[in-house]
C-alpha cells in the first residue's frame, strides 16, 4: 500500500518537474522568438545614446516618438508604401481571379491533358525562382516593361500555390449542387462564381492573405526589374535607406517597424487564415 | 488517364475545351513568366550573352541631311534636332567631326541617363531614342567551364552547401522538439502560434535589419548576451565580430534563418501530431513504452510525410539565400564568406553583366535542387509511414 503511493508521488513528481522543464523551455523559445522584434520595436524609440547603452535599457525612457516621422521624411516612404499596397493589391486580385477557374476546372472537370497538367503545374513548384532570374530580366527588357508597373505586376498574376489550395477546398463541393444548378439552367462560369466561391471563402482569403503578404515582402524581383526611385516598394526602399542612413539604429529600427506594421495588422486579423494555410500546405 | 467512351465523347470534348477557356489566364501568365524563362535559362547558359546600345524609336529623321550638315558645319545645331541635343550639351561642332568619321554616334543625356543615336545611312540622317539590345553568341559549355574553374564560384558553392547542410536539419531537429512540447498539452498554444509565425511573414529585409542590429560588435544585443551568460560562470567572453570576421558570418546567417523557420516548422509538425490517432498513442502505452519510445517509435515515423515535406521545402528555400547576405553584409562578406551561389548568380549577372555565366550557374544550382529533391522523393516513398 505505502509502496504504491511513493511510487504514485514519485510519478506525479516527475511529471511536475518534467511539466515544469516543458514550460521552462517554451518560455525559453517564446522569448528568443521575439527578442529581435521587441528589440527592434524599443530601439526605434530610442535615441541615439540610449541605443547604444550597456547594459541595455529594455524600456525606452523617455521614448523618442520622433524617430518615426524623422524616418518617414528621411526617405520617400510615401512612395514606397503607396508602391507596394498598390503592387500587393493588384496581384492578389490578379492571382485570385486567374486561381479561381483554373482551380475549379482541376478540382471538378474531367478533361483531356488534365493529369499532365496537374504534374506540370506541381514541377513548377521545384523550380528555384532564382534560376529565371536573369532569362526573366531578359524577357522583361524585350518586351519593353523595364522600369514600369507592367514588370511588377502581370507575371505575379499567376501561381501555383493559390491553385493548389483552392482546388483542396473546391473538391470539398458535392458534385450534386453543380448538377441541380445545371438542371436549373445556370451556365458554369456562374455557378463558379456565384455559388462555388461563396463556398470556399476561407480559401480565398488564406490564398489573398499569403499572395499580399509575399507581394509586400518582395525584393530582389524588384531590384531587378527597376532602378526608378518611384517604382522602389517598401523593402527595396528601407534597403536604400540602409544605405544612406548607415549605423543610425533608432531611425533604422523605425522604418523597419513602419515596413513590418501593415503585415501585423494583416496577421492580427486573419490569424486563423494564416494557420490554416499552413497547416494545410504542410498535410497536402 | 481515362479514355472517354464513344457516348461521352462529345461532352468530353466541350468540357476540355471550356476548361481549357477557364485555365486560358493561368497558363498563358505561367507559361510567359515561368516555363517560356525556365527553357530559356538552359538554353542562355551556353551562350555569352551581353548587352548593347542599339537604335530605338526613331525621333528625328531625314532623307537629306545636307541641310544638317550644313548648320553643324556652322556651329549650330538644326532646329529639329536642338531640343534633342543642346539641353545634353552636345557640341556641334563635334557632332559634325563624328558624323563625316563614322556613321553613328552614342549620345549620352547625363541628367536622366537616357541615351540617343545618332545615325547616318548615305544621305539619311536619324536620331533614335537608344534601348538596350541583347547580343547573343553561342559558347558550348564554357560558361560552365569557367564556373567551375572560378575560385569564386566554388566558395560560393562551399559556402552554401555548409550553409544547406547546418541550418535545415538543426531548424527541422529544433521544430520537431518544439512541436513535441507544445503537443503535451501544454497551454498557451495560441500565444506561441503568434510569436513563432511572426518572424516567418515579416520581411526579410526588415528583419534582416534587425538582425544587423544585434549582430553589432560593440553594441548588439546578442554581444550583451553572451557576455552576460559568460559572466554567470565566471567567463570573459570576447567580442565576437559578427559580420566582418570571416570565421562568423555563416554562423550568423545560420541562426538567423534557423530563426526564421523554426517556429513554421514547428506549426506544421503540431498539425501533423494532432492528427495521428489516439489509439496508437493508447496500445503503446498499453505495451508498456515509455515516453521517448513513443516518441521515437510512433510520433516521429508517423510524421514522416511533413517531415519531408518540410526537409524538401527548407532545402529548396536555403539554397536560394541572397536577400540576407546582402542586408547583412551589404556585399560578399569578409573573404567572401558570405558569397552564396545566388549572390554570385546576381552580382554575374546585374553587376557584370554576364548573363551567360550567371546563367550557368544558376543551372548548376537547378541541377543541385533536382537531384536532391529527387532523391528525398524516392526516399519518401520507400520510407514514409502514410497512416491508413
Amino acid at each position: 500500500m505505502s509502496e504504491h503511493r511513493v511510487r504514485a508521488d514519485a510519478y506525479l513528481l516527475r511529471r511536475g518537474m518534467g511539466l515544469v522543464v516543458v514550460y521552462a523551455l517554451l518560455l525559453f523559445t517564446v522569448v528568443v522568438m521575439a527578442m529581435p522584434l521587441f528589440w527592434m520595436i524599443t530601439t526605434s524609440l530610442k535615441d541615439i545614446y540610449q541605443a547604444l547603452r550597456i547594459p541595455p535599457q529594455w524600456i525606452p525612457n523617455p521614448p523618442q516618438w520622433g524617430n518615426y516621422p524623422a524616418a518617414w521624411n528621411a526617405a520617400p516612404f510615401g512612395i514606397y508604401f503607396w508602391n507596394s499596397f498598390f503592387l500587393a493589391i493588384t496581384t492578389t486580385v490578379g492571382d485570385v481571379i486567374t486561381s479561381i477557374p483554373a482551380a475549379y476546372v482541376l478540382a471538378k472537370m474531367t478533361f483531356l491533358g488534365r493529369g499532365l497538367l496537374l504534374s506540370l503545374l506541381l514541377g513548377t513548384l521545384m523550380i528555384p525562382g532564382q534560376m529565371l532570374l536573369v532569362p526573366s530580366f531578359i524577357l522583361i527588357n524585350r518586351l519593353g516593361w523595364y522600369n514600369t508597373y507592367w514588370a511588377l505586376i502581370i507575371p505575379w498574376t499567376a501561381g501555383v500555390f493559390g491553385i493548389f489550395l483552392l482546388r483542396q477546398f473546391f473538391k470539398t463541393i458535392p458534385d450534386e449542387l453543380w448538377d441541380s444548378a445545371r438542371i436549373d439552367g445556370c451556365s458554369r462560369l456562374r455557378y463558379m462564381f456565384q455559388i462555388a466561391v461563396p463556398l470556399v471563402r476561407p480559401g480565398i482569403a488564406t490564398v489573398a492573405l499569403f499572395k499580399f503578404v509575399g507581394s509586400w515582402n518582395a525584393f530582389l524581383w524588384v531590384i531587378i526589374m527597376t532602378d526608378k526611385v518611384g517604382l522602389r516598394t517598401v523593402p527595396v526602399g528601407l534597403r536604400f535607406f540602409m544605405m544612406d542612413i548607415g549605423t543610425d539604429y533608432p531611425q533604422l529600427m523605425a522604418a523597419a517597424t513602419m515596413a513590418i506594421v501593415p503585415v501585423l495588422i494583416l496577421f492580427a486579423f486573419a490569424q486563423r487564415q494564416f494557420i490554416q494555410g499552413i497547416a494545410r500546405t504542410g498535410i497536402k | 488517364m481515362k479514355l472517354p467512351t464513344l457516348q461521352k465523347g462529345r461532352r468530353f470534348w466541350w468540357d476540355t475545351l471550356e476548361a481549357y477557356v477557364y485555365l486560358l489566364p493561368t497558363l498563358a501568365v505561367l507559361g510567359l513568366f515561368t516555363f517560356y524563362p525556365f527553357v530559356n535559362a538552359f538554353l542562355y547558359s551556353v551562350y555569352d550573352i551581353r548587352t548593347r546600345t542599339v537604335p530605338g524609336p526613331v525621333l528625328h529623321a531625314t532623307a537629306d541631311s545636307t541641310a544638317w550638315v550644313t548648320a553643324l558645319a556652322r556651329g549650330r545645331i538644326p532646329e529639329e534636332l536642338s531640343d534633342v541635343l543642346r539641353v545634353r550639351g552636345v557640341d556641334p561642332h563635334e557632332l559634325w567631326v563624328r558624323l563625316r568619321q563614322a556613321d553613328r554616334w552614342v549620345v549620352k543625356d547625363e541628367a536622366s541617363g537616357q541615351e540617343y543615336i545618332i545615325v547616318r545611312e548615305g544621305e539619311e540622317l536619324r536620331v533614335h531614342q537608344a534601348t538596350t539590345g541583347w547580343a547573343m553568341e553561342s559558347v558550348g559549355w564554357a560558361n560552365f567551364t569557367w564556373a567551375f574553374q572560378d575560385p569564386d564560384f566554388r566558395k560560393a558553392l562551399v559556402n552554401t552547401t555548409v550553409y544547406v547542410g547546418v541550418s535545415v536539419p538543426t531548424t527541422l531537429f529544433l521544430a520537431l522538439l518544439l512541436a513535441t512540447l507544445l503537443h503535451r498539452g501544454v497551454r498557451g498554444k495560441a500565444f506561441f502560434r503568434l510569436t513563432s509565425f511572426l518572424p516567418y511573414i515579416t520581411p526579410v529585409v526588415a528583419i534582416t535589419m534587425v538582425w544587423a542590429w544585434i549582430y553589432d560588435r560593440n553594441f548588439g544585443l546578442l554581444n550583451y548576451f553572451l557576455r552576460s551568460v559568460g559572466s554567470l560562470f565566471g567567463v570573459e567572453v570576447s567580442l565576437i565580430d559578427w559580420l566582418n570576421d570571416p570565421r562568423y558570418v555563416m554562423p550568423a546567417l545560420i541562426v538567423m534563418n534557423v530563426w526564421r523557420f523554426v517556429g513554421y516548422q514547428a506549426l506544421i509538425l503540431l498539425a501533423g501530431m494532432q492528427g495521428i490517432d489516439r489509439e496508437y498513442y493508447e496500445a503503446a502505452r498499453v505495451d508498456g513504452a515509455g515516453a521517448f519510445g513513443v516518441w521515437r517509435k510512433i510520433t516521429v515515423p508517423l510524421l514522416t510525410p511533413q517531415i519531408f515535406f518540410l526537409l524538401i521545402i527548407s532545402l529548396i528555400g536555403s539554397f536560394k539565400i541572397f536577400e540576407e547576405v546582402l542586408i547583412l553584409l551589404h556585399g560578399p562578406g569578409p573573404q567572401k564568406s558570405g558569397l552564396t551561389v545566388v549572390y554570385y548568380v546576381f552580382t554575374k549577372a546585374f553587376d557584370s553583366g554576364h548573363y551567360g555565366l550567371a546563367s550557368a550557374a544558376s543551372v548548376i544550382l537547378f541541377a543541385i535542387i533536382f537531384v536532391l529533391s529527387l532523391f528525398q522523393l524516392t526516399v519518401t516513398q520507400r520510407r514514409v509511414h502514410y497512416e491508413r
